[in-house]
C-alpha cells in the first residue's frame, strides 16, 4: 500500500510483472492499430493509397477499441488505482471524442476550398481562406458592427441596473414585476423579430408607425382654438422628429439601433436578474452602518451598492458580451443584414455565406477565426477584470 | 417459394390479366362495331374524361374554402385511373420509398401526402416522408450530396438544381411508359426539353411552370387616370411612370401613390430574380440564348451595359423621394408581393402567379376587382453581346424565374425494378394531367404549366370568372409561349451566384459603391470567384447544355 492512499484503498493489490505487461501489451498495441488504421485511412483519403474506405467508421471504430483497452489496462496495471481512474476516463475519453475530434475535423475543413456545388469536393487550399478574409468587405464589416453591438451593452447594463433596484426596492406589487419584466426573456428571438420587427413596427400598418404617423398629422380644423393649438404644436413637433413618414430600417444608423433596441430588450432582463440576485444578497446592516455615518441614497450607492455588486456586475456583462457575439436571429428575420450591411452581425454573415452559397470551407474558418477571436477577447476582459475588483478588496 | 416472389408473381398475373381483359374487350368493340364504333367510343371517353375534370374542379368548388386533407384524398382517388391502368392492385405490397419535398404554406408535401394516400392503398407501397421549410431545402439537398447521403428515393425539386442533381449522376432516367402516363406533350413550350433533361437523358416529371408576370392596378391607367392612358410596355415607361405619381394619391386607398415596386432587400437569393426582369428586357437578345453568362468562357454578363442600366433604372428611382413607399430598402419580394401590392400600396409589380391566384381569394388583398395582368415590360433597345452595342429595336424577353418543381426520381432505386417502378408510378401520379388541373386551380403552390391548363371553359364551368382568369393565365401563357423567354440555366450553385449578388446588390443600393457600374463589377468579380471554385470548365459545358448549345 502506497503512502497516503490508507483511507482510500481498501484492498492490497499484488500486482504480477506478468499482468502489467499483458496491460501494456494492451494499451500499446491498440495504440498501434488505431495509428496504423488512422495513417492508412488518412493516406487513402489523400489520394496516396487506394484502399477504398467508404467513410471514416474504422478509425472510430479503432479509437472506441483502444479506449476500451485503456480502460482495460488501468485496472490491469494499477489494479485498485486503476478501477478509481475509471469513474473519470470514460467521461474524458467521450468528451475528446466530442470536442477534439469535430475541432481538428472544423480545423481542416477550414483549411479546405469546399464548395457543396464544386464537383472536385474538399480541396486542402492552405491559408487561401485567411486571406480571402482579410479582403472579405462583408466580414469585416460584420466585424465592425459586432463592435458596435458590443459597446451597446454599456447601456443596457445601466438599464438593467436601474430596474433591478427599482425592484429590489419596496413597491407594490414586486413580485408580479419581477414575472413582467422577465417575459422578454422567455420569448424567442425569432418571435420577437416577427412580432415586434415585422409586425409592430412594419411600417403602413405596424401600431407603432401608425401611432407616429397620427402624431405627425394635422390636427382637425373642428377641435376647439386650445386644442388645434395643442395638435399643431404637436404635429409639427412631430413632423420635425420625421414621424410623418416614419422609417425603421430605412438608414443605417436607424437600422442598426432598432436591432441593437430589439436584442436589447430581449436580453436585458437576463442581466437584471443576475443584479437583482446579487443585491439581494448584500448584507442590510452595510446600508444601516451607511446611514448612521450619514450617507446620502446617492453616496450609499456608489459607495455600498456599485462596489459590492461589481463582481455580479462583470459577471453580467462577460455572460451577455457572450450572447450578443452570436446575435443573428433577429437580423436574419428583419434586415439580411442591410441596408447595405449595416446591421450585419458576422453570425449572419457566415450564415449566408454557409447556407445560401454552400461555402463550407471558408465559413468554417470564419467561424473559427471568430472563436478565436472570442476566447481571446475574453480572456484578455477577465483578466482586467480582475485586475479592476483586486484594489476594492 | 418466397411470400414476396409469389406476390410478384401473382401481381404479375394480375397485371396481364387486367391487359388482355382491357384489350379483349376493345377487340370487342371493335368487332361490334368495326371502325365506326371506335370513332363513336372516342367521344364517349372524351366526355367521361371531361366529367372527370369537371368533377375535380368542384371539389371542394370556388368560393367553399380551403381544401383540406379528405379534399386531397378525394382528388388522389379520383386521379388514379392511368395508375390503375399500368399497375396492378397490391404490385407494391412491401415496397417502403423516401420522398423529400417542401411543406411551404402546409402545401407541397401536404397534398403530396393526400394525392398518394389513395394510391398507397391501392399498390400497397409505403412512402416515409421528409418534410422541409424552403429555406433548409438548399442546405438539406446539398449536404445530402456532398456527403453522399442520399437518403430519398423521390424528390421535389426545381430545375435550378438539375445541375447538382442530375449533373452529377444522381437521378434514374424516367422510363418511357412515365411519358405515355403523364402525357409530357401537354408541357408548355419553355417547360419541353432541354428543360427537365441532362445529356439527351430525361428525368423530370413537371408538377409546375414558373415566370414572372406584370401585375398592375387598372385604376391607375386610362383616361384621366393619375398613371396616364396607357399602362406601360417597356421598363422605361415603366420608370418614367413611377416617377411622374410622386406626390398623387392613391385611387383606392387614398395614401400616396406610387409606381413600379421593386423588392430592394435580399430573399436568400430569390430576390435577384427581381433585377433579372428588368434586366431581361434589355439583356436578352433574341438571337442569343445566354444572358447571364457568356456560354464560351463563363465570364459573367452582369456587368454589361444591360444590366448597368437595369440597375440604374432601380439606383434612378432610390434617388427619387418618394418614388417608393417608406422603408422600400428593407422590403424582400415577400412585403412588395403581398404587404404592399395586394394591400394597396404601389401601382405595378412583376411577381410569381401567386399575386393572380391570391389577389381575388386572400382574405388581406383589397387589389381584387382592380387588379390586371400582362407578361414582363420590354425595351426600347436591346443590348448585343455579340457586337457590344444596343440594339434600338423593341425586345421584351419574359424571364421565367425558376422554372418551376418536378418530381425526380433518385438512383437509390436502382438495381430493385419493383422499388424503381413504384417510384416512377407514384411521381407519375402527382405529374399526371388530371390531377395537374386541380393543383393549378386551388391553392397548391403550383402555377399553371400546361397547355391544357388554359381552356378557359373549364375554368368559367367550374365558377371562375372568365374575364379575370383570362387576363390572368393569358399573362401566364404568353410569358411560357415567349419567342424571346430569358430561361434559367440549370448549373450547379445557381443560387450562390444569386445570393451573392443580392448581398453586393444591397451595397449598391445603399450608396456603398460609386454608380451602378461599380455594383455590377463588385458582383461579376464575386461570380467569377464562385465559377473559379466550382470548376470553370464543369460549369461551362453544363452550361452550355442547359441552354440546349
Amino acid at each position: 500500500m502506497e503512502d497516503g492512499d490508507r483511507l482510500h484503498v481498501v484492498t492490497a493489490d499484488h500486482i504480477s510483472d506478468q499482468r502489467r505487461r499483458l496491460g501494456k501489451t494492451l494499451v500499446w498495441g491498440s495504440a498501434a492499430l488505431m495509428a496504423l488504421i488512422m495513417a492508412l485511412q488518412t493516406l487513402d483519403g489523400i489520394g496516396t493509397l487506394s484502399i477504398g474506405f467508404e467513410n471514416w467508421r474504422p478509425s472510430l471504430y479503432a479509437y472506441l477499441f483502444w479506449s476500451t483497452c485503456l480502460c482495460v489496462s488501468q485496472v490491469l496495471i494499477r489494479g485498485e488505482h486503476g478501477k478509481r481512474t475509471l469513474f473519470v476516463l470514460p467521461a474524458a475519453l467521450f468528451v475528446i471524442s466530442m470536442v477534439v475530434f469535430p475541432l481538428l475535423f472544423g480545423l481542416v475543413i477550414a483549411f479546405s476550398d469546399w464548395n457543396l456545388s464544386s464537383p472536385d469536393g474538399r480541396q486542402f487550399n492552405g491559408i487561401d481562406n485567411l486571406r480571402q478574409m482579410a479582403g472579405d468587405p462583408f466580414y469585416w464589416n460584420a466585424m465592425r458592427n459586432m463592435v458596435w453591438y458590443t459597446v451597446a451593452i454599456v447601456v443596457e447594463y445601466a438599464i438593467a441596473f436601474g430596474l433591478a433596484l427599482l425592484l429590489n426596492g419596496q413597491i407594490r406589487a414586486r413580485k408580479f414585476f419581477r414575472v413582467a419584466f422577465l417575459l422578454p426573456l422567455m420569448l424567442s428571438p425569432v418571435a420577437v423579430s416577427w412580432m415586434i420587427g415585422k409586425s409592430m413596427l412594419e411600417i403602413r400598418f405596424g401600431p407603432i408607425s401608425r401611432f407616429m404617423r397620427y402624431i405627425a398629422s394635422e390636427p382637425s380644423p373642428d377641435l376647439a382654438a386650445p386644442l388645434f393649438w395643442i395638435g399643431s404644436y404637436i404635429s409639427d413637433f412631430g413632423q420635425w422628429l420625421g414621424w410623418a413618414s416614419p422609417s425603421f430600417f430605412g438608414s443605417a444608423g436607424v437600422a442598426r439601433a432598432m436591432i441593437m433596441m430589439m436584442d436589447a430588450w430581449t436580453f436585458i432582463p437576463f442581466m437584471m436578474i443576475m443584479i437583482l440576485a446579487g443585491l439581494q444578497a448584500i448584507p442590510r446592516e452595510l446600508f444601516e452602518a451607511a446611514e448612521v455615518d450619514g450617507a446620502s441614497k446617492w453616496r450609499q450607492f456608489w459607495e455600498v451598492t456599485f462596489p459590492l455588486m461589481l463582481p455580479v456586475s462583470i459577471t453580467a456583462i462577460l455572460i451577455r458580451i457572450i450572447f450578443k457575439l452570436k446575435l443573428a436571429d433577429i437580423i436574419i428575420n428583419i434586415t439580411s443584414g442591410g441596408p447595405g450591411g449595416a446591421t450585419d452581425s458576422v453570425t449572419s454573415f457566415i450564415f449566408r455565406e454557409y447556407r445560401d452559397r454552400s461555402n463550407v470551407g471558408y465559413g468554417t474558418l470564419l467561424a473559427i477565426v471568430y472563436l478565436v477571436v472570442i476566447v481571446i477577447a475574453m480572456t484578455i476582459l477577465m483578466k482586467l477584470a480582475d485586475r479592476w475588483m483586486k484594489p476594492r478588496y | 417459394m418466397k411470400v414476396a416472389m409469389y406476390k410478384a408473381i401473382m401481381a404479375a398475373q394480375m397485371s396481364r390479366r387486367n391487359m388482355l381483359k382491357g384489350a379483349a374487350s376493345v377487340g370487342a368493340l371493335a368487332a361490334l362495331g368495326g371502325a365506326n364504333s371506335l370513332t363513336s367510343a372516342k367521344p364517349a371517353q372524351a366526355a367521361a374524361h371531361s366529367d372527370l375534370r369537371a368533377q375535380l374542379l368542384k371539389i371542394p368548388g370556388v368560393g367553399m374554402g380551403s381544401p383540406t386533407d379528405a379534399d386531397w384524398q378525394r382528388v388522389g382517388e379520383l386521379c388514379l385511373g392511368p395508375t390503375r391502368e399500368r399497375v396492378a392492385e397490391g404490385e407494391f405490397e412491401g415496397v417502403e420509398l423516401t420522398f423529400l419535398g417542401l411543406n411551404n404554406q402546409n402545401l407541397h408535401n401536404f397534398l403530396f401526402r393526400g394525392f398518394l394516400k389513395p394510391w398507397e392503398a391501392y399498390t400497397g407501397a409505403k412512402i416515409n416522408w421528409i418534410d422541409l421549410a424552403q429555406a433548409d431545402y438548399n442546405p438539406r439537398l446539398q449536404q445530402a450530396i456532398a456527403t453522399g447521403t442520399v437518403d430519398f428515393d423521390i424528390i421535389e425539386m426545381g430545375a435550378p438544381f438539375e445541375g447538382d442533381t442530375a449533373g452529377k449522376g444522381l437521378l434514374d432516367e424516367m422510363p418511357d411508359w412515365v411519358k405515355d402516363q403523364i402525357e409530357a406533350d401537354d408541357l408548355v413550350g419553355y417547360l419541353q426539353p432541354p428543360v427537365g433533361t441532362w445529356d439527351g437523358k430525361t428525368y423530370r416529371i413537371t408538377i409546375d411552370g414558373d415566370c414572372h408576370t406584370f401585375c398592375y392596378r387598372k385604376d391607375y391607367f386610362g383616361d384621366g387616370a393619375i398613371g396616364g392612358a396607357e399602362v406601360p410596355r417597356t421598363w422605361q415607361e415603366v420608370n418614367q411612370v413611377t416617377k411622374d405619381l410622386v406626390g398623387k394619391t392613391d385611387p383606392l386607398t387614398g395614401l400616396p401613390a406610387h409606381g413600379y415596386l421593386d423588392p430592394l432587400k435580399g430573399w436568400g437569393g430569390f430576390g435577384f430574380y427581381f433585377i433579372a426582369n428588368r434586366a431581361a428586357a434589355y439583356a436578352k437578345h433574341p438571337n442569343d440564348p445566354a444572358w447571364l453568362f457568356d456560354p464560351d468562357t463563363m465570364a459573367p454578363r452582369v456587368n454589361n451595359p444591360a444590366w448597368v442600366q437595369a440597375i440604374q433604372d432601380v439606383m434612378d428611382l432610390i434617388e427619387t423621394p418618394g418614388a417608393y413607399p417608406a422603408d422600400q430598402i428593407n422590403a424582400d419580394p415577400g412585403t412588395t408581393g403581398f404587404q404592399q401590392f395586394l394591400a394597396g400600396t404601389g401601382s405595378m409589380l412583376m411577381w410569381w402567379g401567386d399575386i393572380g391566384s391570391s389577389a381575388r381569394t386572400s382574405d388581406t388583398s383589397v387589389v381584387g376587382d382592380v387588379v390586371g395582368f400582362g407578361i414582363n415590360p420590354g425595351s426600347d433597345r436591346v443590348y448585343n453581346s455579340q457586337t457590344g452595342a444596343w440594339e434600338n429595336t423593341y425586345n421584351e424577353a419574359p424571364a421565367m424565374a425558376y422554372l418551376g418543381w418536378g418530381i425526380y426520381v433518385t438512383k437509390n432505386v436502382q438495381g430493385d425494378d419493383l422499388k424503381r417502378k413504384a417510384a416512377w408510378s407514384a411521381a407519375a401520379h402527382l405529374g399526371g394531367k388530371d390531377i395537374s388541373l386541380w393543383m393549378s386551380a386551388y391553392p397548391s403552390g403550383f402555377q399553371p404549366y400546361r397547355n391544357s391548363h388554359f381552356q378557359y371553359d373549364e375554368w368559367e364551368a367550374a365558377g371562375y370568372d372568365r374575364d379575370y382568369i383570362e387576363d390572368y393565365l393569358g399573362s401566364n401563357a404568353d410569358s411560357y409561349n415567349h419567342p424571346n423567354a430569358a430561361i434559367e440555366p440549370r448549373i450547379p450553385g445557381i443560387f450562390q451566384y444569386y445570393s451573392v449578388a443580392e448581398d453586393e446588390l444591397a451595397k449598391g443600393f445603399a450608396g456603398q459603391y460609386g454608380s451602378a457600374q461599380e455594383t455590377a463589377d463588385a458582383i461579376a468579380a464575386a461570380w467569377e470567384g464562385i465559377t473559379d471554385q466550382i470548376g470553370r470548365d464543369t460549369q461551362i459545358s453544363l452550361y452550355r447544355a442547359s441552354l440546349g448549345l
